[in-house]
């Protein structure tokens, strides 16, 4: 059973909230499944918002309790400040979204079915149907019917129908799905002018690439639960660094490291050139020097040795367990 | 790890809603664009507007054409397209039935293919009120099936009326139309044989009146002595006077108020279908089985109820639908379902059995009850499912 109570109080202004989505405790069941289990999510205004996890880890199921497309079992949320249930139809009115693979009438052309949605939103939404065309460069297929449209162009009206209500908030589920390198490129900088306009955009996605250029700070969920959310920065801050050493008799090199008091705060294993080595998160420059130091002193030949940035790929994989899962 | 607000939050905050949205869409009235754009969506349907077309129009409209050509190159083999009698066929077998498979077709297809075609989410997500998203349903729909029926119907009534024969045909005797009883009277006086020997008459006919030809000429022994022109003529006004009431009740074409009323019961009987399959399909969320499952029931269950007399059941008899609308037909107009009829009913003039007897108010009340449960049952569905 859901309660509203939400920090927000209702009625209360969206913009004295200080998240554009709040969760708290959200869960929902599918029978014994647990698709959302008891989510606690912030997603801070104006900002590219990454929602990420593997197949199956509850993105759209969440994207869907948060839009009342279906209920939830527990926990609280609020919308742009209102909390939800509740307060839906006013959270809606300035929220857009994109929920799994955009589906519109068929025999209806583009400007038809986003006719169709204007009329279920305010008056002002009927003047939006042309720009919102023209912005997501369907305005010259905008007559065309839908059954026309490539799964690209569906979903570029997907993105239209979203821009519809002039949203505050646009929670868009894997909207690169179908579209070749140069619509993702182009959805990629929509949704950056989209931010850049001070919007919202909440981007739940399985491509870590897409998600680490477009975002600022992301959630990864996995089975259901979040388990890492934050500033990107700021979690890949957090990761280990790893450390490419090319250079003669790695196995001697390993044996050398594990012999010093570095041995006990890295782990080094053999690699195609050399070693790999995985120093703690934060771990600092002189570390990679004595690094350096103790490998040159005790006769290894030293070619490259180059620190790498954790990505959010590696990172992911390491937070959600999932190297070597089977899909 | 928690986030942080980011640095476009005051932009973001500047746009944001400042209370809630002033075009109260969580109302459950749908506004006139809802209704009108559902109207578009269903008018663009080229396959089911197609039917449509062809079952309400295309159909009376073909079949009355081939009578129109058919009489004016035969006008002696072919009786004239219109009048009393087509009408009456017309309309109280063919348009009602196909009028509400149409409408049930038209309501099955409304409250399902936004779902199937995967439209529901993006409306649901408006943030407009479910139930106002079902209801805009009911007068857009209507929009489409009534007017339909309507032109459909205006044809036949126009054909009927216009094309109707110029003159009554009782007993296979062309009788001018709107005698009065005097003019009725001289009209047999001038005709006395085809009188005393076709129309019906019961009383004493002298047998030595000559009825020449073949049978049908066959009422009266045909014997060579025929009585005094001023005896058969008085004989032909009598039976004239005698059949007079009878003459007055035969209708050349329709008349006005029946076509009034069994226009109004031809539109009551596609909305009752319109309303059952827009109900039904948003309830199961799919358009074939509910088309299916009103058509049996309005073509085979309910012509089955009506025709069978159940004595411990006859208030469940009563309580379907399709033998409330029928109880609702303008008298004039055959009984609706062609088997035979249960006992206990007064058959109404025309009409070759009767249905169980039941009042209008009851029979309303049947309708309202039926679409009102339909209705109810179709919105929650609506308002209650997963998008």
């Amino acid at each position: 059973m859901i309660t509203t109570a939400v920090p927000s109080t209702p009625g209360k202004p969206a913009a004295e909230s200080r998240w554009a989505v709040e969760t708290h405790g959200l869960t929902k069941r599918f029978g014994a499944n647990i698709a959302v289990n008891g989510v606690e999510l912030l997603v801070p205004w104006g900002s590219a918002f990454g929602y990420l996890g593997p197949n199956g880890a509850g993105k759209t199921t969440l994207i869907r309790v948060l839009l009342g497309l279906t209920r939830a079992d527990a926990g609280t949320m609020s919308l742009l400040g209102y909390p939800v249930p509740r307060h839906r139809d006013a959270a809606l009115a300035r929220v857009g979204a994109i929920v799994d693979e955009p589906r519109f009438h068929r025999h209806l052309t583009g400007r038809q079915n986003l006719r169709l949605l204007a009329a279920a939103r305010e008056p002002a939404a009927r003047d939006r149907i042309g720009p919102a065309l023209e912005r997501v460069g369907l305005a010259h297929r905008g007559d065309d019917r839908v059954s026309e449209y490539s799964m690209g162009m569906r979903q570029r009206l997907g993105v239209a129908a979203c821009l519809l209500g002039d949203p505050q908030l646009l929670l868009l589920d894997e909207p690169m799905n179908g579209l070749d390198p140069a619509g993702m490129a182009e959805m990629r900088d929509m949704i950056l002018s989209m931010v850049a306009e001070g919007r919202t955009v909440v981007l739940s996605s399985h491509l870590l690439d897409e998600v680490e250029r477009t975002c600022d700070a992301v959630a990864i969920v996995d089975r259901g639960s979040i388990v890492q959310q934050g500033p990107i920065s700021e979690l890949l801050a957090g990761a280990p660094i790893a450390l490419d050493v090319e250079c003669s008799e790695p196995g001697r090199a390993r044996a050398l490291l594990a012999g010093t008091t570095l041995g006990a705060r890295i782990k080094a294993v053999p690699s195609a050139l050399g070693l790999e080595i995985t120093l703690p998160a934060g771990t600092g420059r002189d570390v990679i020097a004595e690094i350096n130091r103790v490998l040159v002193e005790g006769g290894i030949s030293i070619y490259r040795l180059q620190p790498v940035q954790t990505s959010l790929e590696s990172w992911f994989l390491q937070v959600t367990s999932r190297v070597g899962d089977p899909e | 790890m928690t986030t942080r607000p980011a640095h476009g939050a005051d932009q973001a905050r500047q746009l944001a809603p400042t209370g809630h949205s002033r075009d109260r869409r969580g109302s459950p009235i749908p506004t006139a664009g809802m209704i009108a754009t559902r109207v578009m969506e269903l008018r663009k349907r080229r396959g089911l507007m197609i039917a449509l077309i062809v079952v309400n129009i295309g159909f009376p409209a073909v079949f009355l054409f081939i009578r129109l050509l058919a009489h004016a190159f035969a006008p002696y083999a072919n009786p004239p397209a219109g009048g009393d009698m087509i009408f009456v066929v017309l309309v109280a077998g063919f348009l009602p039935t196909f009028g509400f498979i149409v409408a049930t077709t038209v309501g099955c297809t409304a409250g399902s293919r936004d779902l199937t075609e995967g439209m529901f989410r993006h409306l649901v997500v408006t943030g407009r009120s479910r139930l106002a998203l079902y209801l805009a349903r009911i007068p857009a729909g209507l929009a489409i099936v009534v007017p339909m029926v309507a032109i459909g119907y205006t044809i036949v009534c126009a054909v009927c009326v216009f094309a109707a024969p110029t003159f009554i045909d009782d007993s296979n005797v062309n009788i001018p139309p709107g005698l009065s009883r005097a003019g009725f009277e001289n009209w047999a006086r001038d005709r006395a044989e085809p009188i005393i020997c076709l129309l019906p008459y019961n009383g004493h006919i002298p047998g030595n009146v000559a009825c020449p030809g073949p049978p049908p000429w066959s009422k009266s022994a045909v014997t060579p002595s025929q009585p005094a022109p001023a005896r058969l003529e008085a004989l032909a006004v009598k039976i004239a006077s005698q059949g007079y009431h009878g003459y007055t009740q035969i209708l050349r074409r329709p008349s006005i108020s029946l076509m009034i009323k069994a226009g109004l019961w031809i539109e009551l009987e596609a909305a009752v279908g319109f309303v059952l399959g827009l109900g039904l399909a948003s309830l199961m969320g799919q358009r074939l089985v509910p088309v299916i499952l009103l058509i049996v029931l309005q073509m085979i269950l309910t012509p089955i109820l009506s025709a069978v007399d159940i004595p411990h059941l006859q208030d469940l008899q009563r309580s379907f639908v399709g033998l409330a609308v029928a109880h609702l037909e303008p008298s004039g107009l055959p009984i609706a379902f062609g088997l035979p009829g249960v006992a206990g009913g007064l058959a109404r003039p025309g009409a070759a059995q009767s249905l169980l007897p039941e009042s209008a108010t009851q029979a309303l009340c049947v309708i309202i009850v039926w679409l009102s449960c339909w209705t109810i049952l179709g919105a929650w569905r609506m308002m209650t499912r997963d998008a």
